[in-house]
């Protein structure tokens, strides 16, 4: 607890994106600088999954990536904002259905985002910003494909929600 | 590269990118539903300048010819578009849409405590698998071809 208070609040509850927008961008070129690869979240899940299923392509580092970003996240969350501790998540997808709605749906959801992700050779990180600062046709293809399902998704669970969410 | 440096800069990029989405709230279902719901400018400006900095910075380093820490020619991966990306794209963005997060965010709702994360991440997984299909070939803009050589049960 008193590393907590210590540190706690060092960041805002939310940075402003004109600061963490460009920290990435840097943090995505200067991989290519130590890795000469992109930093993609959905390969560190297909290789950690590789890993647990002992198949036979696997890049360990990738493993550590995915590691990785959870411990950052742990990091900032916990201890450099002032707002550690347990929370459901979804606010406002819970505030407007009970929880035996939200967890099938949300389920679903990830099932689609993996099947996705894995078909499209990437996600938002790989295709959405990787690939783009690549110049990929292929990505810029994949993130206005996402971009529009996406868009159009919400537009038709508002319709559903009546306007809910 | 040494191996265990490998896994080094993995874990230490890995928890600036959690970091950076973390100190974002992109881990948080609002975020991402008030962006779609467009009634929020910040995930697009988030997103916006993280693509045109690195965007200029690749285009730099590719000019100058600028070598990795290791010496390496810096390489960039540019695919020709495919049915698979526009209609696993289209997936991918439905997906999205329903859970309000994506796999690097996942992880990230995971660590700030939310336990609902526990139900997406297995999902996510559980997509990755089913699409498959004994095939466990690497990703492609996500991932460069040339690991598939060089990473056979590294």
């Amino acid at each position: 607890m008193d590393i907590q208070i210590i540190f706690a609040s060092i960041l805002p509850d939310r940075s402003p994106w004109f600061i963490i927008g460009p920290l990435l961008g840097i943090l995505t070129a200067g991989f290519f600088l130590v890795m000469n690869q992109p930093l993609g979240a959905s390969g560190a899940y297909t290789q950690t999954l590789n890993f647990v299923q002992k198949n036979g392509y696997r890049t360990i580092w990738r493993i550590w990536y995915f590691v990785g970003m959870a411990a950052g996240g742990l990091i900032v969350t916990q201890f450099l904002q002032d707002n550690p501790g347990f929370r459901t998540g979804f606010d406002s997808f819970r505030s407007a259905s009970p929880l035996w709605i939200v967890i099938p749906i949300i389920f679903i959801g990830a099932v689609l985002i993996g099947y996705g992700a894995r078909i499209a050779g990437g996600c938002t990180s790989g295709h959405g910003i990787c690939g783009i600062a690549q110049r990929s046709k292929a990505s810029m293809f994949a993130t206005f494909s996402f971009m529009t399902a996406a868009l159009v998704t919400t537009a038709a669970i508002r319709l559903i929600s009546g306007g809910k969410l | 590269m040494k191996l265990w440096q490998k896994n080094l800069f993995g874990l230490l990029f890995g928890a600036g990118f959690g970091g950076i989405l973390a100190a974002g709230t992109l881990h948080e279902y609002d975020t991402i539903h008030s962006m779609l719901r467009m009634d929020e400018f910040y995930v697009y400006g988030f997103m916006g300048t993280a693509i045109m900095v690195s965007m200029a910075t690749l285009w730099v380093f590719e000019r100058n010819n600028t070598r990795t820490l290791v010496g390496e020619e810096i390489k960039l991966e540019r695919s020709t578009p495919q049915k698979n990306h526009l209609k696993g794209g289209a997936i991918f963005g439905v997906g999205w849409a329903v859970a309000g997060t994506c796999p690097a965010p996942a992880l990230v709702m995971l660590a700030s405590g939310a336990f609902l994360a526990a139900v997406v991440i297995p999902g996510i997984f559980l997509g990755i698998h089913l699409a498959s299909k004994g095939d466990n070939l690497g990703f492609g803009d996500g991932e460069h071809h040339s690991t598939r050589e060089s990473s056979v049960a590294v």
